[in-house]
């Protein structure tokens, strides 16, 4: 168990970056999330510190120790693939006891250890079977433990819940976060699950087009985000820009904004569509402001629901607890109305 | 980082290097030294006098007898790879589209196991059925009310036949592969829109099986242009063709830079009509 | 009404075509169960050739020969092509199309070719005919065939186990002792028995390279067949055929050749 940084670390391929000077700390015993689209890198970085990839510059250590040289087979990582690559010729206790029988642990420890680890993930009873005959969750299980059964200084997980169903999701989520905190292992994790990202990790990484847009815990991140992509890409958000006259933002249609106290710099503003409410009848009250707009679409999704409106021809999203929204008609105009504070000044990018 | 490259370069090398080494060694030196042989006046053996000359493709080019031979072996392979579509075009058809499961499995490696046994001696056992008063002379006899003689043995046609027998397995491989290929919903959608039989074999199945076929075809081609021990075996004394006299300026006559010459250009006609069917040939599946 | 008849004219013809497959073969077995060393009929059963086969030396030999170049073949294009197949599978590297392409020569390239240029050229380095020349060229064409089956074999293989694997720990030996040859195994037993069939059955290079007197047994054969044969000839080619058809319903087995599963 060690901690892991990486600094400044640039990849190309051909005349893409897939990674343009990343750089990020995962302090020992956290789990982190890499977040992002497709194509945003966040699998290529997991590569890098896994030592699949080499990067072209940059500095990768883990536990203090500078690894850019070291080989895969030598830098005492625990990776869980995508697709598990569980080894097919090989039953559930040789798959887990392959990294012990590298390290030449000896017979009896081996034994141990294996029974130690499935029993950890609740796979005690399947130690004899083959990969084959296993459901999609307990293979997922079977490669967790194979990944943390050598006591590796970190370990790495590729998407690792993205093949399961959205119950069994949930489930193996609560469990991968028991396991982990059980053995306390320094663990990353890829995922474009903002949600999955978001409950399980400590500390969470966006990256976009190879360049890690932000980083810190996911509460922050969150609720202060720094750009319009990362508003918009972590939950729903809806975004103000205009020009700032005499402390307000005119937007688009001559309409002006109250912009809250100490971002009186910033012309781009954020907030959080469950921010904003939605109503009839104009608001009042002096620290809520407000604005017109077309209701262009309710959508009922059980316990939530959203509003779908117009604002001088920019869509915007609401989203509230269903019982809590006023009665409102299919369509026309309505009222948005939010606390100044709750604006968040962005980069706009 | 560079040197983590050169460690992964360092074992594709280790890992290929043995192999092309050997087939440096055993094909591509052995072809070029074929093309220097080819330019001298002798062998370069012993006390022989040699120097470099351009005599031996000058023969072929002058005295008409070699072009005309492989003109013949031309001709020879281009009757022997129509001879194999039409027979073996119909019969990868039935394999694939109207036999299915376990049977065409079987059926399909029943017709190719032949093509991958001992080809001389497959070649021989043509000789015992067509020998005059041979097998296939008994039966067909035996079945007519009057006598013939059919004295198929050293005759072309019992070229052709033995190498038929060789090669017809290739062009059912790569068409039968072709037409596997194609989805039979296609064939489905045609005859929804009121297609027949004939149409769709000559819209849809012969233009979607064409690259299998013409791999099928060069693949006959190829080999029977350069065919010396069928027509030596069967030809008799018809089976004098380009390939029996590369042999014979190697084995009888042992004029061998005359051989490697008459050899070069048969490779120039080779690598001509692989380097025209290439395209095709990449497409073909397998 | 049409169709089932062309359905059935179908089958007809792939019946006649088997019938025109095994035919020769099938009479070249029994004809050397007959006694008539002149093919006479009627058939008079007689295991006569296959008496004098095994007091003939000279075929014995050449038996023992080609079986020996074949085995040896078998070993070493299987290594050699199996490891080429692995760096092809493994690496990116500049030139690896030329490389793969490079294959084709020893394969579609006529042998009658390939054997003179062998021929001229071990003649140049003073290897000369002989039984280590024809094991050189065999091996050389059987390598193209070995790589060929391997790599579909390692087409089939899931790149990321590899990677698990030396995530665990395991160096490059240790991946493909335990997580890779176990995969590829039934591809490699594949390309060994289609190594030794080219070897076995190879006629036109062996017979440009062989020294008369050491002969293979196919360059025997040829050989005797120009000079006047017997049923001894028969005999000895029987065997070859059932042998080398056998070899290929193995390998066929293990490559799943032509399969639908």
């Amino acid at each position: 168990m060690a901690e892991v940084s990486v600094e400044n670390v640039t990849k190309t391929f051909g005349a893409t970056k897939a990674l343009d000077s990343v750089s990020m700390d995962f302090p020992n015993g956290g789990f982190f999330a890499l977040l992002g689209p497709s194509g945003s890198g966040k699998t290529t970085l997991l590569r890098v510190i896994a030592g699949f990839i080499l990067a072209d510059n940059g500095h990768i250590r883990i536990g203090g120790e500078p690894v850019e040289r070291v080989p895969v087979e030598r830098r005492d990582i625990g990776m869980m693939f995508q697709n598990y690559a569980l080894f097919p010729n090989m039953t559930v206790a040789d798959n887990v006891g392959f990294g012990l029988r590298v390290r030449k642990v000896g017979a009896a420890e081996e034994k141990r250890r294996i029974a130690e680890a499935l029993e950890l993930v609740q796979m005690g009873s399947l130690r004899d079977r083959k990969p084959h005959e296993l459901s999609g969750g307990q293979r997922q299980r079977v490669a967790l433990a194979r990944a943390f059964v050598t006591n590796p200084r970190v370990l790495l997980l590729d998407e690792p819940l993205s093949a399961l169903d959205k119950a069994l999701r949930v489930d193996m989520q609560i469990e991968l976060k028991r396991i982990q905190r059980e053995i306390g292992i320094t663990t990353i994790f890829v995922t474009h699950d903002q949600e999955e990202a978001l409950t399980l990790s400590d500390k969470i990484g966006i990256l976009r087009n190879g360049r890690m847009v932000q980083a810190g815990a996911p509460r922050d991140v969150y609720n202060a985000p720094d750009s319009v992509f990362i508003a918009e890409f972590l939950g729903d958000a809806n975004i103000f820009s205009g020009q700032v006259e005499g402390g307000a933002l005119r937007i688009a249609g001559g309409r002006a904004i109250r912009i809250p106290k100490g971002a009186e710099g910033a012309n781009t503003f954020a907030i959080r569509s469950e921010d904003m409410a939605i109503s009839l009848e104009e608001p009042t009250g002096d620290d809520t402001d407000r604005i017109r707009a077309d209701l262009v679409q309710r959508v009922f999704a059980g316990a939530m629901a959203t509003c779908i409106v117009e604002v001088e021809g920019r869509r915007m999203k609401i989203v509230a607890r269903e019982r809590d929204l006023p009665a409102l008609p299919d369509e026309g105009p309505v009222w948005l109305s939010w606390e100044t504070d709750r604006l968040k000044p962005v980069k706009d990018e | 980082m560079a040197k983590a490259w050169t460690r992964d370069g360092l074992r594709a090398t280790a890992l290929l290097s043995p192999a092309y080494l050997w087939l440096t060694a055993a094909v591509f030196l052995p072809l070029s030294a074929m093309l220097y042989y080819s330019l001298l006046s002798d062998v370069p053996f012993g006390d022989a006098e040699w120097r470099i000359t351009l005599d031996n493709y000058r023969a072929f080019f002058e005295t008409g007898t070699y072009a005309a031979l492989l003109w013949k072996s031309i001709r020879l392979g281009l009757t022997v790879t129509v001879v194999c579509i039409l027979i073996g075009f119909p019969c990868a058809y039935v394999l694939a589209k109207t036999i299915r499961g376990r049977s065409r499995e079987a059926l399909f490696l029943l017709i190719i196991l032949p093509f991958w046994s001992n080809s001389l001696v497959r070649i021989f056992s043509w000789a015992i059925v067509l020998r005059g008063n041979g097998v296939l002379e008994l039966a067909v006899n035996a079945v007519l009310p009057f006598d013939i003689r059919l004295n198929l043995m050293f005759t072309q046609t019992a070229v052709v036949i033995g190498l038929v027998h060789s090669y017809l397995p290739y062009v059912i491989l790569t068409t039968y592969l072709a037409l596997q290929a194609i989805d039979d919903t296609l064939i489905d959608a045609a005859r929804s829109m009121g297609a027949g039989k004939l149409t769709i074999l000559r819209r849809l199945i012969l233009p979607l099986s064409l690259p299998g076929l013409l791999a099928g075809a060069v693949l006959v081609f190829v080999p029977v242009v350069g065919a010396f021990m069928e027509p030596r075996i069967l030809g008799g004394r018809f089976g004098t063709y380009y390939g029996t006299v590369i042999e014979d300026q190697f084995v009888a006559v042992f004029n061998w830079p005359l051989g490697a010459a008459l050899s070069f250009i048969l490779l120039a006609v080779v690598l001509l009509i692989l380097a025209l069917s290439s395209p095709i040939l990449r497409r073909a599946p397998a | 009404m049409s169709g089932k008849w062309l359905a059935r004219a179908g089958k007809v013809w792939l019946v006649l075509i088997l019938i025109f497959l095994y035919a020769p073969i099938v009479i070249m077995g029994a004809m050397s169960f007959n006694a008539s060393p002149f093919y006479q009929l009627p058939f008079e059963f007689s295991l006569n050739w296959y008496a004098a086969l095994s007091e003939n030396d000279a075929i014995r030999t050449a038996a023992i020969r080609s079986v020996g170049i074949a085995l040896a073949t078998m070993v070493i294009a299987t290594a050699l092509g199996t490891a080429a197949s692995l760096a092809f599978f493994r690496y990116e590297f500049r030139g690896k199309f030329i490389l793969q392409t490079l294959l084709f020569p020893p394969i579609a390239i006529p042998w009658l070719i390939t054997g003179t240029a062998m021929l001229i050229f071990f003649f140049g380095i003073g290897l000369g005919r002989g039984t280590p020349s024809v094991l050189v060229g065999h091996v050389a064409l059987a390598l193209p065939y070995v790589i060929v089956v391997v790599s579909a074999r390692l087409a089939t293989f899931d790149r990321t186990l590899e990677e698990a694997a030396r995530s665990l720990g395991a160096g490059a030996w240790t991946v493909t002792r335990r997580v890779t040859l176990p995969w590829i195994m039934p591809g490699v037993v594949a390309g060994a028995l289609f190594a030794f069939a080219v070897s076995f059955d190879q006629f036109v290079v062996s017979y440009f390279l062989s020294e008369p007197g050491d002969a293979t047994l196919p360059v025997l054969i040829y050989t005797s067949i120009r000079k006047g044969f017997t049923p001894e000839i028969n005999a000895v080619s029987t065997i070859i055929i059932i042998i080398s058809m056998a070899v290929m319903l193995v390998a066929a087995r293990f490559s799943n050749f032509g399969g639908d599963r």
